[in-house]
Parts: structure tokens; C-alpha cells; sequence
């Protein structure tokens, strides 16, 4: 089933959002030599896949919302991976990206975090793996033998939570599953196994709660078997070295200050988040531990 | 044979607009025929059009995902172009890999990742890439090859209804069925209500010709010859003129017939002042006789004898003539006297030409015919006897009844009827002899058929021509052959 919106298909094969970044400009921003920030510069802010794929009124709202804030242009940037924002924003091509939290404790001693986003008032979420509606499978195990959708190899939720449950399990991907492919968004997971693409699928449970009620004929073909404890919501974040900038600060001030600008809150209630809060790395801490038993499995 | 020439015998006014309507259905299927033939290769061509074009917009798609055998990338763009194009209804698209498994479809659970392609769906796909149309199914199929710097990175396969494009052509084969079946109908009922009004004038034409045959030469009048055209007016023209020649002849005819009726009664005439001239100088000399020796009772008696004798051969005289030109009277049975009478009439011109009249007058108490008829066509054929037999030679009668009939037959010993007369005279020809002998002819001939007669020539030895006049008893059945006691050489129905 093709997705509501309608995105289009960078020169890199990139989502992005039509009001946002595609002005014509992103190629050149990427391609030229980053200059130090300055008043007039635009401030680039790189968005990862976690968004819901019906973004582009968010997108342009946010942007909308982060011009009158940072009394800057802004650019948002779209990838289709998490790497690949990962890779812009380490190679001082962004300002700011929205991250997964897996990235962000791979990278913890290059990354700031400049802000939390609050899910049902608490900067935390969930895995989920879910199975076609008309699955026998009821738990974890019980998707043994299955072909898998993952989201992304850098989601915390979408690959490495099952990753780690496999380690768990002294299994891989490979053995564990019949075949396993990865969609790049979560939102496409949903679709993968409401179709009957995939019989089973790791994304992320904020997404997935929040599509129950704005896709529910898309969702309502999917089951989830295995809830993960609650993990530290993937932030905002930016570059340690960068992180006593004045744009960092008015950034995390900006995303903190969402709640209280009708903007603001209507970015929020289309995200289906609370709010953007404070948090220190420690909100973090089930991420690395998982990514430590992947990566020693690796 | 039977039916087509029933089918000629139709009247124009159905052949044609059956041509017509024929005519047009014929054209109308040549027509669909050709209609369908193009539309089917348009559609096949826009069909190739499309399905090239998709092919194209997915190769160029999921290329990049065949070459990492990315699933979700191949799927999606899969799904995606099924959406995008509108104009293919793809029943199903698959990407298989080199290796014959399936990397996606557009039907995950029918063709789920990594399985094998069904052999029943891989059949359907020619070998080679492009379309392959079934018309029966409704289903077309196309596959193409995706290489990378020549080597093959993986097969499209989908399957496309047609479903649509067929209704299509059924819808236009349907449309044209009832356009060109109330085109046709159309035409026939014009062409029927057309040749109906220009055969108008052929069905008037005919209902005079009728006419004619029953013996009216009406012309047609104007009232009748109103919107003709110019072929049928002049036709009409041509009828009336004839109409006319017809009436006019018909009217000389009858004049002729009164002249010649004339010229018999003339001859008549003289012939029975002759019987009546006759007996006039004895009766003279017997009234001299009686004023010289009346005193003598015996003489007397003898004279006024002589007297009666010789008046009564005079009233007799008189009377067959009176009678046999009584007109407008209504006609009496016949009877012996009838046949008799005509001996006196006949006799003068019979004794001035020293001929012997073979007198055979069976008839026995009055018969059911017209009397009158009987009398003058007998006499007209005994004048016409008298006349051709030469001197010296019999001229025979015989009357006799059968059981439905009156037969008279006039017999003569003349150099034979000439066959124009015979022809006329039996009713072969409508052209009357010329003028002498034919009059008698016609009014023997109008007679007897007047009277549903027949006339016949017969042989009898002796004689060369004998004449057979037939006369059927009235309220008898028609009348053939009744007289078997002697050889029939021709008979025919007089008109």
C-alpha cells in the first residue's frame, strides 16, 4: 500500500519534504565546504526516518516554527538512513539531527543532547515485533522460521533490540529468521507485514501506537507479539564540540519550548509527543547496554 | 429450385427492401469486421504502448533494488507503479531473481519472498521478454529481462487483465450490431414504404389491364395518374391510347355487325320475297281460277286449298323471319321448330345454288339454351355453308341434345375454313378475317361465348368442314367433350 503522502525522490534517493529542503538548494549545501554559522546562514537540522511518513505539512510546519524561533533560514534534511544523517552530522554537515538513539550511544562521545522529546510525558518508548493479523505467532519465539522486516540497521527499536534478543539467544538474524530485509522506516515495517510481505517485523512502538489512530485499516492488519522494556526516546543532538554554541542552545531552547508556542503545539500534537525535555546520557543506558551485547556477539 | 423460384416470384415490394436490408447487413458486417479488426489492433498497439511503458518505469526502479536483491526497495517500487499506472490493470507484478525466487511481488502471500515462482504462473510467460495477449482469458502477460553490463540481474514478470479492453470491444461489437440492425431495419421500411408508393402506379396500371382482359377498355383517368412519374406517364399514355384504339375498334366491330346483320337480312330478304313471290303467281291464277269456276264446288274447294297452302308457305315465311330477328326479348328455350325454321330461311339461296341440304334435326321437346343464339349462329355458319360449297354440292345439319348439351353441327362440302378464319373462329387469334366472311365469324363466335359455348372442327366423311357448335344446357356444369360419337379434331373454349 503506498504511503498517503506524497514524497519525492532526491538525487540521493532521499524522502524529503517538499516545502523543506528540496528548494533547490540541497545539493549545493551538501556538496560546498561547510562554513562556521552566522546569522545569515541557514541552519540545517537532518530528520531520520523515525518521523512518520506523513510529513510533509509537519515538516514545513516545523520548519515554519524554527525560522520564527532561530530568526534563521532552516533547512531540513531527509535520509533514507540512519547513517547517513548519522554520517552528515559527524561530518559537520548539519547542525542538529534527530537520531536514533542507537547512533546516539554508538557516537556518545561526539554527540550532544539537545533535546528529549516526551511520549505520554516520559522521554521513553518501546520495541515492538508484530506479526500479520492473521499469524499464529503469539510470542517473540514463536516468529522463528519467518521472514522479517527490519527498519533500519541503525534503529534501536527497528534492528537492535531484536538483535540483542537474538544475541540472547545465541542466534542471528540469518539463523534465526528464513529471510530478513530491511524497509527503512517503520512505518514501512507496518506495511511489509500488513501485506503479507514479511510475516514478522521490528519498529518502533511510539510509531506504531501513534499510526493505530491515524492509519488504523494499516495497522489493523498487523499484532504485536513482543514489547521491549521502555528505552530512552531517541533525541536531538548535535556536536559536543558544537554544543556551546548559541545556535545549540537556542535550538534546544526552540524544541523545549514547543509546548507554549501554538506552532509549537500543533508540531506536537501531529507528532502525537508531549513535549521536548532535558536529558542526560544516562536515559540511555539500556541502548548501550544492548549495543554492547550485539556488538561483542559481532 | 423450389424456393428460389418462390423467392422470384415474391412481389418487388419485399425483394427489395430485403435486398436493401441485405444489402446493408452486408455492408454492416464488412464493416464491424474491419471496425473490430482496427480497434483490436489499436488497443493490442496502445496495450504494447503501456505495458512498454511500465515495463520501462519499473526496470528503471527496481533495477537498483535487483542489484542488492533489496526486498522492501523492490516491493516498493512495485507497488508503487501499480498505483502510477492507472492505465495497466496489473493482476500481479513479480521480481524474480536470476536464481528463479522471487525477491518481491506485488502479491506477497501469493508469491511470497524467496519462494520459487509457481511453475503453473511460469508458463504462462513466454520465454522470451515482451507480451503475450490471450483474448480468452482476458489476461496478458510480460516479462523483461533486467541486465547489468549484459548479465541478467533479474526477470519482471506480470500479469495484465484485459478484461476491460475486451468489454470494449464487446461493447462496440454490440453498439454496432444494434446500430447497423436498426440501420438495416430502417432502410427496409423505407425501401419498403418507397417502392410501395412508386409501384403505386404499376398496381393501378395492372387493375385496368385487368380490365381489359374482362373485355372494358377503361381508360385511366386523371384523377388516378396524379404525382406519376415520367416513365409511368408516359406508360399511362400508351394504355389509354390503346384503351381507346380498343373501344373504337370494338365499336367499328359492332357497326360492321349491325351493316353486316344488314346485308344478311337484305339477302334474306330477297330470298324470302323469292318464297314469297313463289307461291303468289299460283296463288293468283288460283283466285282467277275461283272468280272463272268458283260455282264448282269441287274446283273451289281445291282452289281455296291451293290458297291455304300458299299462304301458310307465305306466314311461315314471314314468321321464321320475325322471328329470328326478334331483339330485346327475352330469349326462349330451344326447340326442333327452331332448327327447322332456319331451313326455310336457308333453302332460296341453298336451291339457287342447286345445293342439298342434309337435314338431321334430332331435337326432342324444348331444350335449356338461348333459342335465339342458337338460331342466328347456326344460320350466319348455313350462310356461310351455302357460300363456300359449290354448286351441286350438300350442305349438312345435324342438331342433337346429350345429356347437358345442345350440339349442332354445320357441315360443307367449300374448299375448307382458311386457317385464319379457323384460327379466329376458335378463338386462337384476336385478329378477325377481313371483312366478308369474318363479320359472320365474329358474330358466331360473340354467341356462343355469350353462352359459355364451345366450337370445335370435326371430321365427317364426305364433308370437308364441319363446324361443331356445343351449347351447355343452362345451370349445367362446364361443358367438354360432351359429344363422344364422333372424332374431336379441335375444341376449345370460345371467348
Amino acid at each position: 500500500m503506498p504511503p498517503k503522502s506524497t514524497p519525492i525522490r532526491g538525487p540521493e534517493g532521499a524522502r524529503i519534504g517538499r516545502r523543506s529542503v528540496i528548494a533547490g538548494g540541497l545539493a549545493t549545501i551538501l556538496l560546498r565546504p561547510r562554513a562556521p554559522a552566522n546569522a545569515a546562514e541557514a541552519v540545517s537540522i537532518g530528520l531520520n526516518p523515525l518521523f512518520l511518513d506523513s510529513d510533509i505539512q509537519l515538516l514545513s510546519m516545523l520548519e515554519a516554527y524554527l525560522v520564527a524561533r532561530l530568526g534563521r533560514p532552516v533547512q531540513l534534511v531527509k535520509r533514507r538512513t540512519y547513517q547517513e544523517i548519522t554520517a552528515m552530522l559527524l561530518s559537520g554537515q548539519l547542525d542538529a539531527a534527530w537520531v536514533c538513539d542507537d547512533p546516539y550511544v554508538q557516537h556518545e562521545d561526539q554527540f550532544a543532547l539537545l533535546a528529549v522529546p516526551l511520549y505520554q510525558h516520559q522521554p521513553l518508548y518501546q520495541t515492538y515485533v508484530i506479526v500479520s493479523e492473521a499469524s499464529k505467532a503469539q510470542s517473540f519465539d514463536d516468529i522463528r522460521g519467518s521472514v522479517h522486516a527490519f527498519s533500519d540497521p541503525d534503529s534501536t527499536s527497528g534492528y537492535l533490540v531484536t538483535r540483542y534478543l537474538l544475541a540472547l539467544r545465541r542466534t542471528t538474524p540469518e539463523q534465526f529468521f528464513r529471510t530478513f530485509f530491511f524497509t527503512y522506516g517503520h512505518r514501512n515495517v507496518v506495511r511489509a507485514v500488513a501485506c503479507g510481505l514479511a510475516e514478522s517485523g521490528s519498529m518502533d512502538g511510539y510509531v506504531w501506537d501513534v499510526m493505530r489512530t491515524r492509519e488504523p485499516e494499516l495497522i489493523n492488519g498487523t499484532r504485536v507479539v513482543y514489547r521491549s522494556e521502555e528505552l530512552g526516546f531517541p533525541p536531538i543532538v548535535g556536536l559536543k564540540s558544537a554544543s556551546d554554541t548559541e545556535l545549540a542552545k537556542a535550538l534546544s531552547a526552540a524544541f523545549k519550548a514547543m509546548p507554549s508556542d501554538p506552532l509549537g503545539r500543533d508540531i506536537l500534537t501531529t507528532l502525537g509527543l508531549d513535549g521536548f525535555t532535558d536529558a542526560g546520557p544516562d536515559l540511555y543506558r539500556g541502548t548501550l547496554e544492548k549495543w554492547l551485547v550485539v556488538k561483542a556477539q559481532a | 429450385m423450389g424456393p428460389l423460384v418462390r423467392i422470384a416470384n415474391w412481389p418487388l415490394a419485399w425483394k427489395v427492401p430485403l435486398l436493401a436490408a441485405g444489402l446493408m447487413i452486408g455492408v454492416a458486417v464488412l464493416i464491424s469486421q474491419f471496425v473490430l479488426s482496427r480497434l483490436a489492433s489499436d488497443q493490442e498497439s496502445n496495450l504494447r504502448l503501456l505495458t512498454s511503458a511500465y515495463l520501462d518505469g519499473l526496470s528503471a526502479a527496481v533495477l537498483p533494488a535487483a542489484q542488492r536483491a533489496d526486498v522492501w526497495e523492490a516491493f516498493d517500487a512495485i507497488d508503487r507503479a501499480r498505483s502510477h499506472y492507472t492505465g495497466v490493470n496489473v493482476r500481479f507484478a513479480i521480481l524474480a531473481l536470476p536464481n528463479g525466487k522471487v525477491l518481491a511481488a506485488s502479491d506477497p502471500l501469493t508469491f511470497p519472498v524467496q519462494s520459487a515462482i509457481p511453475p503453473e504462473v511460469d508458463k504462462r510467460f513466454p520465454p522470451q521478454d515482451g507480451l503475450f495477449i490471450d483474448n480468452k482469458s482476458g489476461r496478458a502477460w510480460l516479462s523483461r529481462t533486467l541486465r547489468e553490463e549484459g548479465f541478467p540481474i533479474g526477470r519482471i514478470l506480470a500479469e495484465i487483465d484485459i478484461s476491460e479492453l475486451l468489454r470494449v470491444r464487446r461493447q462496440v461489437l454490440l453498439t454496432l450490431v444494434a446500430v447497423n440492425a436498426a440501420l438495416a431495419l430502417g432502410f427496409a421500411a423505407i425501401g419498403s414504404f418507397a417502392l410501395k408508393r412508386m409501384l403505386e402506379p404499376l398496381s393501378v396500371f395492372s387493375g385496368y389491364m385487368e380490365r381489359v382482359r374482362e373485355g372494358r377498355a377503361d381508360p385511366i383517368p386523371g384523377s388516378k395518374r396524379r404525382g406519376l412519374s415520367r416513365e409511368f406517364d408516359r406508360l399511362f399514355d400508351r394504355f389509354n391510347a390503346m384503351a381507346r384504339a380498343l373501344n373504337e375498334r370494338e365499336e367499328l366491330a359492332s357497326r360492321l355487325a349491325e351493316q353486316e346483320k344488314y346485308a344478311v337480312l337484305g339477302k334474306l330478304a330477297s330470298g324470302m320475297a323469292h318464297e314469297v313471290n313463289n307461291p303468289l303467281g299460283g296463288l293468283f291464277n288460283a283466285l282467277d281460277t275461283l272468280r272463272r269456276h268458283g260455282d264448282d264446288a269441287d274446283v273451289r274447294e281445291a282452289t281455296l286449298n291451293l290458297l291455304r297452302r300458299g299462304l301458310t308457305h307465305i306466314r311461315n315465311v314471314v314468321r321464321s323471319t320475325l322471328v329470328n330477328y326478334r331483339r330485346g326479348e327475352a330469349q326462349h328455350s330451344a326447340r326442333a321448330v327452331d332448327v327447322d325454321d332456319l331451313r326455310l330461311l336457308i333453302e332460296p339461296e341453298a336451291s339457287r345454288k342447286t345445293i342439298r341440304l342434309a337435314w338431321v334435326n334430332e331435337i326432342r321437346g324444348p331444350l335449356p339454351v338461348a333459342g335465339e343464339s342458337v338460331r342466328q349462329a347456326t344460320l350466319n355458319l348455313l350462310i356461310n355453308a351455302c357460300a363456300a360449297t359449290p354448286p351441286g354440292g350438300i350442305v349438312r345439319l345435324q342438331a342433337r341434345a346429350t345429356d347437358n348439351a345442345l350440339v349442332v353441327d354445320v357441315g360443307d362440302q367449300g374448299p375448307g375454313l382458311p386457317e385464319d378464319r379457323a384460327e379466329y373462329l376458335l378463338g386462337r387469334s384476336e385478329e378477325r378475317p377481313a371483312v366478308g366472311g369474318g363479320l359472320g365469324l365474329w358474330i358466331v363466335r360473340r354467341l356462343v361465348a355469350d353462352e359459355h359455348g364451345e366450337i370445335a372442327l370435326v371430321q365427317e366423311s364426305g364433308l370437308k368442314t364441319v363446324i361443331r357448335v356445343t351449347w351447355p344446357f343452362r345451370g349445367a356444369p362446364s361443358q367438354n367433350a360432351i359429344v363422344n360419337d364422333r372424332p374431336i379434331e379441335e375444341t376449345i373454349h370460345a371467348e
